[in-house]
């Protein structure tokens, strides 16, 4: 007959938990039992029973019997791991420091990362009504400009400015609703103080709504009238010195000043807050603020709304349903027969949903102006995962080829009668001791590295004193990852050796490179990664620092007009003009609608029943020679044709849109005016990339037409080159004679075109520090290596010399095995950084290809790393004196 | 004496494994109490209490002889100590002293 069998997974998961010497008499019974069972109950009933049993001894009864044994044994050896480990880490002192090196820098970085993951998640969650306070968004169905969206639905935070109303007067379940926008810049004035600041437009119920702290004012009843403002006490003390600024009297000049009285002073947000404000101005004060009540066509401010406990959010989803219908519904309809959209089916042309507060700040897909990708965090901390996996492997490895150091003394221990387990506790302890002095290097590390990280990451994280435990808490936790996952291996490996064999001198003391050699190769293949990917990086960012982008951006200052959107803007560049005319260092004056990074605006229009669309740049005649931008065809603007006003100066990217032959012929009916032709093309501009480089040179004009395309808000002032402090001093001399009501701001224009690229600089950045640490780390354990090894072959060596190897032979053969492995190392990190940077290259309409160059550049860049790593050892056994090493044999 | 604490579970354990004397293992623990006073114990539970009262020190514990039964698994034999069989005496002892205090005639006349 045959055996009937036990279960055997059973059998296994006993055997992993139930402690070693009560293990047999335990399986001993519950086979019994289940043989029993067989005859007594049949097959089916035995097995279920002797599984059910078998968990069962799954208790805290048994399971905790082995740790209380091992620890009795273990108490009284711990002083003397302890006194083992210290004279192990002070006897090789060298790999001591490279693992508490690579170890230390890999905690400081997880714990940084941890920071940062922290920071993120803390956004907007110290408001109390957080819970019922959402941010309400539209979904609008746009079929207008198809060019780069991926869904026809468009999410935006940005809402009709009546929209608050109608929601407070329609739906009881809202308790509160304020709109909040930030962003508009105005100029300030108190007696002799004038600044230009942003200011952000809000409602009463802000200050019932969140939870920052009012220092003074009366939280009920602020912004009642509605020529009050809210203050930071930042701002209280740049106008208001240490005078008391409640009941002061400001002026605020947004297109039209008036003036305000101070009613509150608010602490400033903190730096994980998404709203970011300095002054607070009611709503009503915006320019065309009654007209934009009206028009539920235009989006201008985001609105947040609390909402009474207890409300059912799919109710209230419902509900902002028919407030669409009620105030927006014939506006839709007529939307929709004029621009003939096809809806699907259950579509809707608008749509309000709402987030709630504390997911704005990771919800990437609606613009916010400090939302952020989640994506991000994910990506630090890949970073900073495989720098701890490469110290780790640096741990491994070296323990291993040391190992054979301390065979004796395992024989030893083993003899005087340690257990293996024992022996894997003792080794363990030391892995963990090791790993919690890197703990502490890495701590302070992190304090070090703490105010580079923030400028990286542009982030404002500060420890708190009570976050320390925390901190300390989680370098504990990575402690025991990092000694658990790095001394686990060698640990059992050690335990591993048997007494007799070891204490007979059967080892040879080669190196046991079996198991260190794909653990080498995993850690350059994590470097090797980081290098492409670093190279690949730099390359691109390079390209577009040095790009052509058609127009000169240097030595240009753009200064805003600080006049708003009126007639006096244009005035004040021709005055500027006339006036600069007269300085030497200045070489030419211009005036545009917005400069560069600075915003645009975008018209749509139909032409031939054909949707089309087209940047638009308000403009002067000097434009194009301040700018160095080249016409192909027709002629600049010239302001003593009366014509030119209504004339356009199209780009070469709008004339293959219209497909036009001869541009020079055409009249572009942008206005869709439905008497005339339309404005008259004048000449054809060369392409330039009036947009950064992650987008295609769209179509674009530009024009003088102040009232119908803008006004001049920005000048642009070319400066000549080499003297670009003294110029700027003569700009600002003639600004302050011009204009000494006004602010003199200014920036300089390629400063604003690198500002794009920013968010790309700081990844950059952050993948070559992580990259240089990486090497770092991975090439000290390739060192060690390498030094161990030579070590092992001093003998080798000098019997090869003495039978007349050459030193470039010796040192080939010390080499060339590194050489391998990095070579593979490469081999395999080449695919996977391929895709990974094929994917980053993406988000930019112009980059560079990736070539096959880039990859052998970092490919040698490694190689030469690595053999420079290895080579100090190479050289020092190769010129080793034959005689010296075998002497004594 | 200490404050010896012996729970009803383990007593039984206890007066068991002195019943069963030189084939007192787990398995058959679990049969004897069954046979005895019907009741139906869990293996891992009569485990555990062993361990207990070996920790205690009213029974100590050695590996017995393999048999073909178990699939050559030796089981580990209990015995209880002098000072479990003290502490048995002792249990004995106050029950019966316990019992006497029972009024005993209202029983009877039922």
């Amino acid at each position: 007959m045959k055996e009937i069998r036990p279960p055997q997974f059973a059998l296994r998961f006993l055997r992993m938990f139930c402690p070693a010497e009560l293990h047999e008499s335990i399986e001993g019974d519950l086979v019994e039992q289940f043989e029993e069972d067989i005859v007594s109950r049949g097959l089916n009933y035995a097995r279920f029973k002797f599984l059910l049993n078998t968990i069962n001894f799954f208790r805290p009864g048994i399971i905790l019997r082995n740790k209380f044994k091992a620890d009795i044994n273990h108490t009284y050896m711990i002083g003397n791991y302890f006194k083992v480990a210290t004279r192990n880490i002070l006897k090789r002192k060298l790999f001591s420091f490279i693992n508490a090196f690579g170890l230390s820098i890999g905690i400081s970085f997880c714990i940084l990362i941890f920071l940062f993951i922290k920071d993120e998640r803390s956004f907007d969650q110290f408001h109390a009504n957080k819970k019922n306070i959402y941010r309400i968004e539209s979904l609008i169905y746009e079929s207008r400009w198809k060019s780069d969206q991926v869904s026809p639905y468009t999410r935006s935070a940005w809402l009709q400015l009546g929209l608050r109303d109608a929601l407070k007067d329609e739906l009881p379940e809202i308790q509160y609703a304020t709109r909040f926008n930030e962003g508009s810049t105005a100029i300030l004035r108190y007696r002799n103080k004038v600044f230009s600041e942003k200011i952000a437009y809000t409602d009463g119920d802000f200050f019932k709504m969140f939870s920052f702290k009012l220092l003074s004012g009366n939280r009920e009843k602020l912004f009642e009238n509605k020529l009050e403002v809210v203050i930071t006490p930042a701002i209280a003390l740049k106008y208001f010195g240490s005078e008391d600024p409640l009941g002061k009297v400001i002026s605020i000049d947004n297109q039209g000043a008036k003036l305000y009285t101070v009613a509150g002073v608010m602490e400033a947000p903190p730096a994980n807050s998404s709203f970011d404000f300095k002054i607070l101005v009611p709503q009503e004060n915006r320019p065309y603020y009654e007209r934009s009540m009206k028009q539920w066509g235009s989006f201008n401010t985001p609105c947040f709304v609390q909402l009474l406990e207890k409300t059912d959010t799919a109710n209230f989803r419902a509900n902002l349903d028919k407030v669409v219908q009620k105030y927006m519904g014939k506006m839709l309809e007529r939307w929709r027969k004029e621009e003939a959209i096809q809806l699907p089916i259950d579509g809707k042309l608008l749509e309000l949903i709402f987030t709630p507060l504390s997911d704005v700040h990771l919800l990437k897909s609606v613009n916010w102006h400090k939302v952020s990708d989640p994506q991000y965090s994910y990506i630090l901390g890949g970073i900073a995962l495989l720098i701890l996996v490469i110290a780790c492997i640096n741990y491994i490895s070296l323990a291993l080829t040391t190992s054979t150091t301390r065979r004796k003394e395992v024989g030893v221990r083993k003899v005087a009668g340690a257990g293996r387990n024992q022996l894997i506790y003792q080794f363990g302890f030391e892995s963990l001791f090791l790993a919690f002095i890197s703990m502490l290097f890495g701590v302070l590390l992190v304090l070090l590295f703490l105010p580079s990280f923030n400028q990286f990451t542009g982030k404002e994280i500060a420890i708190q004193t009570k976050e320390w435990f925390e901190l300390l808490g989680i370098g504990l936790a990575l402690t025991f990852f990092v000694g658990l996952f790095a001394g686990s291996y060698p640990s059992a490996f050690l335990a591993r050796y048997q007494p007799a064999l070891v204490l007979k001198g059967q080892f040879t003391s080669r190196l046991q490179a079996g198991f260190t050699k794909p653990l080498v190769v995993l850690q350059f293949f994590l470097s090797a990664s980081l290098i492409v990917c670093s190279v690949i990086m730099y390359r691109q960012m390079k390209f577009i620092a040095t790009k052509d982008l058609g127009y000169s951006k240097d030595q240009t200052l753009v200064i805003p007009t600080q006049t708003g959107w009126n007639e006096e803007a244009n005035k004040t560049v021709e005055r500027f003009r006339i006036r600069a005319q007269k300085e030497s260092g200045i070489v030419s004056v211009s005036g545009t609608s917005s400069s560069f990074n600075q915003g645009y605006s975008r018209y749509g229009y139909k032409i031939k029943d054909e949707q089309k669309s087209a940047y638009v740049y308000a403009v002067d005649p000097n434009y194009l020679s301040t700018l160095g931008i080249h016409l192909s065809q027709g002629r600049n603007f010239d302001a003593t044709i009366f014509s030119d006003t209504t004339a356009i100066i199209v780009n070469e990217a709008l004339v293959k849109d219209m497909k036009w032959d001869d541009p020079l012929s055409e009249h572009l009916n942008w206005r869709e005016d439905t008497v005339g032709i339309g404005a008259k093309v004048i000449g054809v501009v060369k392409d330039y990339h009036f947009l950064s480089l992650e987008s295609a040179i769209e179509p674009m004009f530009l024009s003088i037409d102040k009232k119908n395309v803008g006004y001049l808000t920005t000048l642009l002032v070319k400066v000549e080159a080499g003297k670009v402090p003294v110029s700027l001093e003569k700009v600002r001399g003639v600004w302050k004679e011009l204009f000494p009501d006004r602010p003199f701001d200014y920036t300089f224009l390629d400063e604003d075109v690198a500002k794009q690229y920013e968010s790309y600089q700081h990844w950059m950045s952050i993948t070559g520090l992580a990259t240089g640490f990486a090497i770092l780390i991975s090439c000290m354990g390739l060192f060690g290596l390498a030094g161990i090894n030579a070590v092992n072959r001093t003998k080798e060596i000098g019997i090869r010399k003495v039978l007349g190897a050459e030193l470039p032979s010796i040192f080939i053969l010390l080499n060339k095995q590194y050489v391998g492995l990095s070579l593979i190392a490469f081999v395999l990190a080449v695919p996977i950084s391929w895709v990974i940077m094929g994917k980053w290259l993406e988000s930019f309409k112009f980059s560079i290809l990736m070539s096959w160059d880039l990859f052998a550049i970092s490919i040698l860049l490694g190689l030469i790393i690595a053999l420079a790593t290895v080579s100090y050892h190479a050289l020092k056994t190769a010129l080793v004196n034959p005689a010296e090493t075998l002497k004594y044999e | 004496m200490q404050k010896e604490y012996l729970g009803e579970f383990e007593e039984l354990v206890l007066t068991m494994v002195g019943i069963l004397q030189d084939d007192a293992y787990g398995n058959a623990i679990v049969n004897e109490i069954k046979e005895r006073i019907g009741r139906d114990v869990n293996l891992s539970a009569v485990h555990v209490t062993l361990y207990r009262l070996e920790d205690k020190g009213y029974v100590k514990s050695g590996m017995g002889g393999a048999t073909k039964a178990r699939g050559g698994r030796r089981k580990r034999i209990f015995t209880v100590t002098n000072a479990g069989l003290a502490m048995l005496r002792v249990k004995k002892e106050q029950q019966i002293q316990l019992w006497k205090l029972v009024p005993q005639l209202k029983i009877v006349g039922g």
